[in-house]
């Protein structure tokens, strides 16, 4: 409980740090999202390391769904969907950082502030292991969250 | 065993929280005044408590009973004070106050990013999970008339 309550109270702080600061525009998420992809950059050195290489792209998903989730997060993605085009969808029923805020729609306005760093992650985690592309999350009810994961393909 | 209500303080008296279930007389004055009054009184009993036991205190000042009902105190370090309402029968409320803190006030409030730290406190989901808590509970019991 000590270490991820730790982790928790930091990124709420960072949250709240990054979103006050003076002269940046309101609701201006990027620089979260900044800080979460160079996270996600270094841990995945680290997680891989006992890793041989990943067959292809979708082999590259999955270990982002279990091992990199569960390291972070205490669990697995839910649910991973894909259209075989570079488009994947991660589902997690009860994202870490939206079960203590609330369990329907109340503070969904709130929602975007805790997902943008997580997005940057799995985008620094990818980059890393050679897939450029953009993440972007979406919340409905919470605590559940989508995050889509578009390839971009050059 | 029945529960009727219940206060949450801080250190600074301000209510944060306040919960109902089966008061069954309202006393008549707002409930800001309500709470004012209460914390008065409990700042005053544990000031008593404290300078008229006999011995040294451990704990101080844990409840009180009258004929028709109980009230419990639990005050944990950091100054947060829990104050339950039940009926003169029940049993074992120190150990449910605790797991009020532990299981429902540190997961819910402390570790919900949009509370504010000292401001009472607004989020769906903690009502939520305190009232299944307390209901759950054998000592919610049936409602008396």
């Amino acid at each position: 409980m000590a270490e991820e309550a730790i982790f928790e109270f930091l990124h709420s702080e960072i949250v709240n740090y990054t979103l006050s600061k003076e002269n940046s525009k309101e609701n201006d998420l990027s620089t979260l999202e900044y800080i979460g992809f160079t996270t996600g950059f270094r841990i995945i050195e680290r997680l891989t390391r006992e890793w041989p290489r990943f067959k292809d792209e979708l082999d590259t998903m999955k270990f982002i769904c279990t091992d990199f989730w569960s390291t972070i997060y205490r669990k697995q993605i839910d649910n991973l969907r894909t259209n075989h085009q570079g488009v994947y969808v991660l589902q997690d029923n009860a994202f870490r950082f939206l079960t203590r805020l609330s369990s329907g729609s109340q503070y969904l306005e709130h929602a975007p502030k805790f997902v943008a760093f997580t997005c940057g992650l799995v985008r620094g985690g990818l980059a890393n292991l050679g897939i450029t592309s953009t993440v972007t999350a979406e919340v409905q009810t919470m605590p559940s969250c989508k995050f889509h994961i578009q390839v971009n393909r050059t | 065993m029945t529960i009727y209500n219940l206060y949450i303080f801080d250190k600074l008296g301000t209510l944060l929280y306040y919960g109902e279930w089966n008061r069954l007389k309202q006393s008549g004055i707002t409930k800001d005044e309500e709470a004012k009054l209460m914390y008065g009184m409990l700042f005053s009993i544990k000031s008593f408590v404290s300078k008229i036991s006999p011995v040294e205190p451990r704990e101080g000042f844990l409840y009180y009973k009258t004929n028709k009902y109980a009230l419990h105190y639990l005050e944990v370090p950091s100054g947060l004070k829990f104050v339950l309402n039940t009926d003169n029968t029940s049993t074992g409320i120190r150990e449910f106050l605790q797991n009020i803190y532990t299981k429902i006030w540190v997961e819910y409030v402390v570790r919900n990013p949009l509370w504010t730290i000292g401001t009472p406190v607004s989020s769906d989901i903690f009502k939520a999970k305190l009232d299944e808590y307390v209901k759950q509970s054998p000592l919610y019991g049936a409602k008396l008339l």
